[in-house]
């Protein structure tokens, strides 16, 4: 396991997600890359239903077909705190049963999928973002897979990045990866997590993030390439999670 | 063997014997008086002709008083004589010539060779191993363990990186370097020269039962091909404990293999890789690419 990168691809004006795929898919190519299968993650909510005197909880179920036999969770209390769990795929099951306290909002289930491209020790995947079927954007995933702390190979894969997406990447780390500062039973604290050793729940984190980031948009883009998602579906079909 | 030396003489008697009456009636009468040689010229012939009868009989019986050897006779390399004995289908003579004139060359050259290398002030190789030989090679290969406890300790490593030392092979020690979070390196002694190197990743297992496979990531079997080639610059059966010195302080320049670019291009990526090589001497990172071009 690697350390992996989102990094979400502007869109420029009056291109379709496909065309965008297509081409930065063509360019991974000529490169030397080599296209190796699909991916998918996908991400559910569920809400708690309100009781007096506990605010609202939010459960992020996500599933990563990079690790095909786990359910991740998020438990979001509102506050900026979060809990993770790494469960085995009944986590699902679990989830349908506890409907009495938890519901699902079906209408923001959200989800990348594409192609998946390896090239030398990297993973690059291609994602197209669809909420509801309706496409919200791209989300390029890149995995260095030798390397296990973001410090170490940040600046190779920020070169990689610039080199196929051709667009400045900062030379700061990305802002999952920025220094947090924490208050807990031992003071204050400084978390530093580009040092430390990359975890898969990272990357579920960090698709949280941008997923949430998207959700925020629903309205901003609900009126831009709405058509691309269903297209996108049929190439992939039957790859879902197992 | 007598016997066999008077059977010999009796048939070249023969054989004699044939050939002159042959040649007499070659020759024929000389063609004067004609009845008269014709007489004696009969009567010659019949004297020969009854001496090779004679000796007919004589060779006849000496063939069957002869004994037939127990064994076969050994003739050595005269028994290939028998098989081919045509000298020209045989081809033996341009390669003599080739081997005479390479034989010749030879001697000149080390003739040369010989008085360049005592001419030599420095002594590398010659004079001066020669008077070491009988020690040098025993150190190097001698094994003893605490010496190598020893020498490992006795490198000074920085603090990012740890050795663990095995010996899961009797006496020979198996030394695990783990540098930074960046890899994991197996170094295999034999006594205190190294034998071999295996590069794997920070999260891959590497332990001493399975020293021998391969990383699974491309960029750690290229930096243990370079490993390799390293080790050989790097040994000298003369001086070793300098030779594993220098060695693990290479290895440990590897602390920022995906941190640096390399030092020709300026660049991180190269075919996907990171700059793999770290220069011998001045431990600056290259490509391998790059790195003699």
């Amino acid at each position: 396991m690697g350390v992996t990168v989102l990094q979400p691809y502007p869109m420029p004006e009056g291109k379709s997600g496909a065309y965008i795929i297509d081409h930065l898919g063509k360019r991974l190519l000529s490169l030397g890359a080599t296209h190796a299968g699909q991916f998918l993650v996908d991400c559910e909510t569920f809400i708690s239903t309100p009781q007096h005197g506990t605010p609202t909880r939010a459960v992020h179920v996500l599933h990563n077909s990079e690790c095909p036999a786990s359910t991740f969770s998020i438990i979001d209390n509102g506050t900026g705190k979060q809990v993770a769990l790494v469960a085995d795929n009944i986590f699902d099951l679990l989830m349908l049963k506890m409907t009495n306290t938890f519901t699902s909002k079906k209408q923001t289930k959200i989800e990348s999928r594409g192609a998946r491209f390896e090239y030398g020790d990297f993973v690059i995947k291609l994602g197209s973002v669809t909420m509801m079927e309706h496409f919200k954007g791209v989300l390029v995933e890149i995995e260095y897979k030798p390397c296990i702390t973001l410090s170490y190979c940040w600046e190779m894969i920020r070169e990689m990045l610039q080199g196929f997406l051709s667009i400045n990447v900062g030379k700061e780390y990305p802002s999952y990866f920025t220094t947090q500062t924490i208050m807990n039973a031992m003071g204050q604290q400084q978390l530093h997590k580009q040092n430390d050793i990359y975890e898969p729940m990272d990357t579920i984190k960090q698709y949280l993030e941008q997923f949430t980031n998207y959700r925020k948009h629903v309205q901003m883009h609900s009126a831009m390439g709405g058509t691309v998602g269903p297209v996108m579906m049929n190439t992939v079909v039957g790859m879902g999670r197992p | 063997m007598d016997k066999l030396n008077l059977t010999l003489t009796a048939v070249k008697n023969l054989r004699s014997s044939v050939r002159q009456c042959f040649e007499q009636l070659a020759d024929g009468t000389d063609g004067e008086g004609v009845e008269e040689s014709r007489n004696k010229f009969v009567h010659d012939f019949q004297d020969r002709f009854g001496a090779i009868n004679s000796q007919l009989r004589e060779v006849e019986q000496l063939i069957n008083g002869l004994q037939v050897p127990a064994t076969a006779y050994h003739l050595g390399n005269t028994t290939f004589l028998a098989q081919e004995t045509s000298q020209d289908r045989q081809a033996l003579y341009p390669q003599l010539v080739n081997s005479y004139k390479w034989i010749d060359k030879v001697h000149d050259h080390s003739f040369l060779a010989f008085n360049n290398l005592n001419q030599n002030t420095l002594r590398r190789s010659y004079n001066y191993c020669s008077q070491k030989r009988q020690r040098l090679p025993f150190t190097s290969f001698n094994n003893d363990p605490d010496h190598i406890d020893k020498l490992l300790s006795e490198i000074n490593h920085p603090p990012h990186t740890s050795y663990k030392v095995l010996r899961p092979f009797g006496s020979n020690a198996v030394a695990i370097v783990s540098i930074s979070n960046v890899l994991k390196a197996a170094i295999v002694f034999k006594g205190v020269l190294i034998e071999w190197v295996t590069i794997k990743g920070y999260d891959e297992p590497l332990d001493h039962d399975d020293l021998w496979a391969e990383s699974r990531y491309e960029v750690f079997r290229k930096v243990q091909e370079h490993a390799h080639s390293a080790m050989l610059h790097f040994f000298s059966p003369t001086l070793p404990d300098l030779a594993v010195k220098s060695y693990v302080t290479w290895l440990n320049s590897h602390v920022k293999l995906f941190l640096e670019p390399c030092k020709r291009c300026g660049k991180y990526i190269a075919n996907g890789l990171p700059p793999t090589w770290r220069d011998l001497r001045t431990l600056e990172a290259f490509h391998e690419e790059c790195r003699n071009s």
